[in-house]
């Protein structure tokens, strides 16, 4: 079984030393097709078994900084104490898009709750450091004010509270924290009004309730419209595909490639292919047992498409 | 640990179909209290010594008694000779417990305002609206302004119509026999009948607003509570519409009283009335209060309520049905947020076919002695083919030992009717909070924002703005201190 991490950019290439060569061919082959200049030193990250000393720190420079870093990670559902996550290691880049693949229940969904801090969830063990800071000291609004943001597969209704309200709360939140004075509801419009054209809804949206009697592709932009009006570093797309017919799975996709900046990085969870072919991942992990047990490019997911998990599974 | 007891006759939570088809039929033994003339003789011998003391007080308060009310009186008084103190092992009062009332020394009071005391409801409440203000169950016409109203519009006291045929069409109304102990003790103490009337196809623009009063409280120490009986009749003929807003504030300071007030409704055919209805007593008051609608066809009768005064404060709501095609839209938030008991006992009878009602009952307890009480009964009689009723309560508990005792229950014997009920109580859902943390939101601002939204859908029926804001800031106002405590 492979623990994959990538070093911090500094020492060689280990690639070669990896037993499992025939399996590397088509790894980490950066598609042409992202914007961000890949640094050649950067396609060497690479396979370990044992987690690298590497932490988030700047290696000084124009070279990209490490935005999250997830070592050995274990977490259990808090109610029943049952193991979910068994020692999860990923590492981040300022600009990467990543996508996490896997069966149902093998831990994705999970991993993307213990990031944002959800109490379900209880971590066992291992690290996480965004940013350089440890999340896991972090409260969950917290984590979100830091640039941490997690589109919920099934977001919630919350009847009597207005989209807007909602909206201008959350944005406030963090004018608060960055000491910046908060906006009036009509500055908000203002601020607002681009960012509905950005994920295509409509501006009556804004007096309904919180997900309340949304479609499933509503609520779905719903989650894009808020990663939109708040910003993040680092956006966490949970299944944000599912449920979305083809014209709200590209208003979705180019909204959220309309987010992309060279520093900015997501990491999305499907189970489809499609979703990859409108926002181009750089690396591909494929999740079983609450591991990561494989990573790769887009050829992965292709391969999944074709053979199903038995092909790219670890037993 | 929250207490919670809930007794449904049946129950269908909300998350399933709305559209269930009963087709079985369901017949409570039922405990009504119909006061009969001959019955009491009858029963004299059973008579409950404190009910006759207070209707002695109460007739003797009375130094004249106007022509008109005579009848009213003495059919109170004969159906009082039978009538008993509620105690908790009337399943009415099952859970409400009324010896707040019972151990005070109750006075009636007998007496309008006295004109130094009126200048503080002149000023102290600003309404953009006709209006009327009632103290102590006394109109009082020097602070009052209903020049606003169309012609043929009338909103005063029963004395005051000039009208022989109008004020015969109103007696009519005046019931003796409608509802419990309560409703009778009114009827013996009411010293005026104040009346609405709107004439057939009359459509009245601006809302009218009822502003009742409590000049005389006393203090908790003096164990005296004097009580008034304030009596309200709305006749909107057919074709007619208005809005009225009934609210009921308390005096200076957190006095005793107890407002015992009775309001009867008609709605004629294809006639329109939407009740406001704000309670927002002193916090040692006790406050019941009556609404009994008439429903004729095709009218639409519309109550949205926001209760948060008062030690004890029960609404009885009673609507009959008299034709078909009936609209009801019931809308009600009761909020406790120090040791009361706030109760709601509604009851809809549908006997004529295609009635719609649809009921939304909202509490939140904010202390670990408040109370609610819910009891939501609705009949779909024979005749009442494809009636459609819907009935949610929801119930907020945020204190530990804070109690709601809910019994919803339908009884439906038309074959080819619509109805559903819900309940539910609970604290605030971690799911919500989660997702405000998400978004950066803390944990406090997430669950105050929570905690309003849960009354605001009851709020937003207000059909007025201006009153929704009061009544939000009102709200807000109250939930602020135990929200911070938390």
């Amino acid at each position: 079984m492979a623990v994959l991490n990538y070093s911090s950019p500094s020492p060689p290439s280990l690639i070669s030393s990896f037993k499992n060569s025939t399996s590397i061919s088509h790894l980490f082959t950066v598609p042409a097709t992202r914007r961000r200049s890949f640094p050649s030193f950067r396609i060497k990250s690479s396979l370990a078994v044992e987690s690298p000393a590497a932490s988030g720190t700047s290696n000084g420079g124009e070279s990209p900084k490490i935005l999250l870093q997830v070592k050995d990670l274990t977490a259990v559902i808090a109610q029943t104490e049952q193991p979910i996550l068994k020692g999860v290691n990923l590492c981040i880049y300022e600009g990467e898009v990543h996508a996490v693949m896997g069966k149902n229940g093998s831990g994705k969904s999970t991993f993307a709750k213990v990031l944002v801090g959800h109490k379900d969830y209880e971590v066992t063990g291992g690290s996480i450091v965004f940013k350089g800071e440890n999340l896991l000291d972090m409260e969950p609004e917290d984590r979100s004010i830091a640039g941490l943001f997690m589109s919920f597969q099934s977001p919630v209704e919350i009847p009597g509270v207005s989209n807007i309200d909602f909206l201008l709360m959350a944005y406030n939140a963090r004018r608060r924290k960055l000491g910046l004075p908060e906006y009036s509801p009509i500055e908000f419009y203002a601020y607002i009004m681009p960012k509905l054209e950005v994920v295509n809804i409509k501006p009556d949206f804004l007096n309904r309730n919180v997900n309340e009697g949304f479609s499933g592709g509503e609520k779905k932009r719903n989650e894009i419209l808020q990663l939109a009006v708040l910003g993040a570093e680092l956006s966490i797309l949970d299944e944000i595909d599912s449920g979305l017919d083809v014209d709200a799975l590209r208003d979705v996709s180019k909204a959220v490639n309309g987010l992309l900046t060279p520093r900015k990085s997501v990491l999305m969870i499907t189970h489809y292919l499609r979703l990859l072919e409108y926002i181009q991942p750089n690396y591909i992990h494929i999740m079983e047992d609450g591991k990561i047990i494989k990573t790769g490019d887009i050829s992965i997911a292709k391969l999944l498409e074709k053979e199903g998990y038995k092909a790219v599974s670890a037993t | 640990m929250a207490v919670s007891t809930f007794t449904p006759i049946f129950h269908i939570t909300p998350n399933q179909s709305n559209s269930l088809l009963f087709s079985s039929k369901f017949k409570l033994p039922r405990n009504k209290i119909k006061p009969n003339f001959t019955k009491a003789r009858v029963f004299a011998a059973l008579s409950d010594p404190f009910v006759l003391q207070i209707a002695e007080t109460l007739e003797d308060s009375h130094s004249s008694s106007p022509p008109h009310l005579q009848k009213l009186r003495d059919f109170s008084s004969e159906s009082l000779l039978s009538a008993h103190w509620p105690s908790r092992k009337d399943e009415p009062f099952r859970f409400t417990d009324t010896s707040f009332i019972k151990k005070s020394q109750i006075v009636p009071i007998s007496t309008p305002p006295l004109p130094q005391s009126l200048n503080l409801f002149d000023d102290s409440e600003e309404t953009q609206f006709p209006n009327l203000v009632i103290v102590d169950g006394y109109i009082v016409d020097s602070v009052s302004n209903v020049s606003g109203l169309p012609d043929g519009v009338f909103a005063g006291s029963l004395s005051n119509l000039d009208s022989e045929v109008i004020k015969k069409r109103v007696l009519d109304f005046v019931s003796s026999s409608d509802g419990d102990l309560f409703w009778s003790l009114n009827g013996v103490g009411a010293p005026d009948l104040v009346v609405v009337y709107v004439p057939e196809g009359c459509v009245v623009e601006t809302p009218l607003h009822l502003r009742y009063f409590s000049d005389k409280g006393e203090e908790k120490e003096s164990n005296k509570l004097p009580v008034s009986n304030p009596r309200l009749l709305v006749l909107v003929e057919k074709g007619g519409e208005i809005g009225i807003i009934e609210e009921y504030v308390g005096g200076e300071g957190e006095k005793c009283y107890w407002t015992n007030s009775v309001m009867e409704v008609v709605v004629g055919d294809g006639a329109k009335l939407t009740h406001s209805y704000i309670q927002n007593q002193s916090l040692q008051a006790a406050h019941i209060k009556w609404t009994s609608v008439r429903q004729e066809s095709t009218s639409t009768y519309k109550l949205i309520e926001v209760s948060t005064g008062g030690k004890l404060s029960r609404h009885n709501f009673h609507m009959q049905q008299v034709g078909p095609d009936t609209v009801t839209e019931l809308s009600t938030f009761h909020l406790s947020i120090t040791d009361q008991t706030q109760d709601l006992h509604s009851k809809l009878i549908l006997d004529h076919p295609r009635g719609i009602t649809r009921q939304l009952h909202k509490c939140i307890i904010a202390h670990s002695s408040g109370q609610a009480v819910f009891d939501g009964n609705v009949q779909v009689n024979r005749e009442a083919q494809q009636t459609d009723a819907g009935q949610l309560t929801r119930t907020l508990l945020l204190e530990p030992r804070a109690t709601v005792n809910l019994k919803p229950n339908l009884q439906i014997i038309a074959d080819d009717v619509k109805c559903s009920h819900g309940a539910a109580i609970c604290d605030l859902e971690e799911n919500q909070l989660f997702y405000f943390q998400a978004r950066g939101i803390d944990l406090q601002t997430a669950r105050k924002a929570l905690i309003f939204s849960f009354g605001a859908e009851v709020l937003d029926h207000f059909p007025n703005k201006s009153i929704q804001k009061k009544v939000e800031s009102h709200v807000k106002q109250l939930l602020v201190p135990s929200l911070s405590s938390q």
